[in-house]
């Protein structure tokens, strides 16, 4: 059995709009577990991302508690934040997130610059990135001189240059086409099961849903099951 | 994030947006530039009449008086018998020597006689100082040299002692053209014969023969004054007295150097600023003292007004460049808001984001203060080149603290205005900056 490495205990998040509330997570609790592809799935507007920037700590919770190991997210103050998310956090985001005015390198870097690892060895770790994502041609390329998928394949290989232990995705392959969006899949599971990281990733694609070990469907910011996969990869049957 | 870093991709941002970037670097350029000419020519008005008093004598040189005169008394609004405290004699002079700062002493006595070359005579206020200090004491020889303490029958005559004819009437005097005597290479005597070269002159007074070895400016309160070895003209002195005694009698003398006190010592101090404090101590142990720098305190003093409005003329100008580089910063912010976002998101700490703003700040005010520094010492010599052609005595002068200074302000100004949009930038959510388009 592995371990879990984040805990969620009756989370909500209420968005007050005017007199209006709007329980954008409403009272929700879940372990993930290291190492797993976890999935959160649901309709528009079902909390998805709202769970998940929760979860990053990128929002505060109204109630509940989430930790990461045996820390308390909700309780920790910016710069505890950053120094959290520094440490053990990836990103990839539907929009790529690239700063337009970076090389595909420097963008790559940039996790390790803010870490403080000197210029000769994150260059090195970056262009291993880059390879492995197989962009190293591409490596001197500014964000607007590449496509979609090469961004986000950029964006890729930023969250995963620091070899963070749990990676959030956000609708990563909502702005590509299928086939890049399965090759987009690939790279991004492959890369985590080989380094037994955990990845959290959000999408309404059910078929891309396959790619997790679990499934965990939102409904109104509720949980409304969580699914197991029992067998391989693209026999789709959960229990 | 490491400071190497962190100046890299200020930098970068700062060259992403040339135009701005530069425009506001003018601004600090303007302000810079502005306060630092303005204070240079408060500090050259002030070096102005330093020279000014430079040439009435060195500001370096403290004339030291005994006490015991009639002073002005403030509370009484009258004139008062001062109270005698030490007499101004040797011991005295070596205490002053003894003094830290002080780089030499000397007693000053002064006599009116006769300088003589050939049948020409001029008359001389002959001031005796101690001939190796002479020097130091400031005095500028324009030709020959100045005494040295080897010097016994040695003169140095001002430029502007004038021979003549003692034969002639005094409206011939003024009307005539006078002699040219060449003072160094004539041969000349002193004497203290009021008569010499008339029919009266008294046989009995023998001219004494000196070397005439320099020649001080024409110019200046030194111009007519002989200057000599103070041991030799004690001499003449007591010669005179005995030759006065004789001929008027002993109460006619002189009691003037009965007690072997000095009228005036001259203290000359390493440099200018340290004299008012060695003047305090002289005063202290009892005697009166002054110095030029006591003028020119009061010439700093009048102008010091001005000074401040100059200015404030200048601070005006780096209160905008100071708005400018806010203003600068906050558009930066509007901008970049995402890119906060996405920096925060993927591990920037607060002191990152916060840093990455001011070190963009810094660098506009440093660069514009280096450049302004520049251009200050351009406007400066164009100021000091038009002054100097109208012959007026304004001018600007910038010291190394000044420009360093300026440097060091400009940077701190762009911090300083940097410091809010900074902090605006580290406050941004993360989210919503990431979220916006
Ligand atoms: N900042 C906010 N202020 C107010 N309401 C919000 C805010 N963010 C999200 N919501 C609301 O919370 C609910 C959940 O939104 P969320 O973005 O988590 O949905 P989602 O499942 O990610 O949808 P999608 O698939 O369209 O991205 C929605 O009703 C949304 O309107
Ligand atoms: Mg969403």
């Amino acid at each position: 059995m592995e371990e879990n490495i984040i805990r969620i205990r009756d989370v909500k998040k209420i968005y007050q709009m005017g007199s209006e509330s709007i329980r954008a997570i409403d009272g929700v609790s879940l372990n993930i577990r290291q190492g797993e592809v976890c999935c959160l799935f649901g309709k528009s507007g079902s909390g998805k991302s709202t769970l998940l920037n929760l979860i990053a700590g990128l929002e505060k919770p109204t109630e509940g508690k989430i930790l990461f190991h045996k820390k308390h997210i909700e309780r920790m103050d910016e710069d505890q934040l950053a120094n959290f998310r520094r440490q053990y956090v990836g990103f990839v985001f539907q929009s790529y997130n690239l700063l337009p005015t970076l090389t595909a390198l420097e963008n790559v870097t940039l996790p390790l610059i803010f870490k403080g690892v000197p210029v000769k060895e994150r260059n090195e770790r970056a262009m291993e990135m880059l390879k492995a994502v197989g962009l190293e041609e591409r490596a001197k390329h500014k964000p607007f001189e590449m496509s979609g998928g090469q961004q986000q394949r950029v964006s890729i290989a930023r969250a995963f240059v620091n070899e963070p232990p749990v990676v959030f995705a956000d609708e990563p392959t909502g702005n590509l086409d299928t086939k890049t969006t399965y090759e987009m899949m690939d790279l991004i599971t492959g890369m985590a099961k080989k380094n037994h990281q955990t990845l959290v990733i959000v999408t309404h694609d059910l078929e891309l849903a396959e790619y997790a070990d679990r499934i965990v469907v939102l409904q109104d910011g509720k949980i409304e099951k969580i699914q197991k996969k029992l067998r391989g990869k693209g026999e789709g049957i959960y229990e | 994030m490491n400071t190497r870093d962190m100046i890299d991709m200020a930098l970068r941002n700062l060259l992403k947006r040339k135009i701005r970037t530069i425009l506001t670097i003018l601004g600090v350029v303007i302000g810079t530039a502005s306060i630092v000419v303005m204070v240079s020519i408060g500090i050259g008005m002030n070096k102005g009449f330093a020279q000014q008093l430079e040439s009435w004598g060195s500001l370096q040189v403290i004339n030291v008086y005994p006490s015991g005169g009639m002073v002005y008394d403030e509370a009484s609004d009258s004139m008062k018998q001062e109270k005698k405290q030490d007499e101004l004699n040797t011991k005295a002079v070596d205490t002053f020597r003894q003094m830290e700062h002080v780089e030499a002493v000397s007693p000053v006595i002064e006599e009116y006689m006769y300088l003589t070359a050939g049948k020409y005579v001029a008359d001389a206020s002959i001031m005796g100082i101690e001939p190796g200090a002479m020097e130091a004491l400031g005095y500028k020889v324009e030709e020959g040299r100045a005494l040295s303490a080897e010097d016994s029958k040695a003169i140095v005559v001002g430029g502007g002692v004038e021979f003549y004819d003692p034969k002639l009437s005094w409206e011939m005097r003024y009307t005539s053209e006078p002699p040219q005597v060449d003072v160094l290479n004539e041969k000349i005597s002193i004497t203290y014969d009021w008569n010499y070269g008339t029919r009266n002159a008294d046989k009995s007074i023998k001219p004494i023969k000196v070397d005439a070895v320099g020649k001080l400016s024409a110019e200046g309160s030194d111009s007519w004054r002989v200057i000599m070895p103070i041991k030799e003209l004690e001499k003449l002195q007591k010669a005179r007295q005995e030759w006065e005694q004789k001929k008027y009698g002993s109460n006619n003398s002189s009691n003037r150097n009965q007690s072997k006190e000095y009228q005036q010592v001259l203290v000359k101090v390493d440099e200018m600023d340290n004299v008012q404090s060695v003047q305090q101590q002289i005063k202290d142990l009892g005697f009166r003292a002054s110095s030029l720098t006591d003028e020119l305190e009061a010439m700093k003093e009048t102008t010091k007004m001005l000074r401040l409005v100059l200015g404030a003329i200048g601070a005006v100008s780096m209160v905008v460049a100071a708005i400018s580089i806010t203003n600068t910063m906050v558009m930066a912010i509007y901008e970049r808001t995402k890119e906060i976002g996405i920096m925060k998101v993927i591990g920037a700490s607060l002191k990152d984001i916060k840093g990455l703003f001011l070190t963009e700040a810094a660098f506009i005010g440093f660069s514009g203060g280096v450049i302004g520094i520049v251009v200050s010492f351009g406007i400066s010599f164009i100021v000091n080149l038009v002054a100097a052609r109208q012959g007026s005595t304004m001018q600007s002068a910038i010291p190394l603290w000044l420009a360093l200074g300026g440097v060091v302000f400009a940077t701190g100004v762009g911090i300083l205005s940097g410091y809010l949009p900074a902090k605006r930038a580290m406050k941004l959510s993360a989210l919503t900056a990431i979220k916006t388009e």
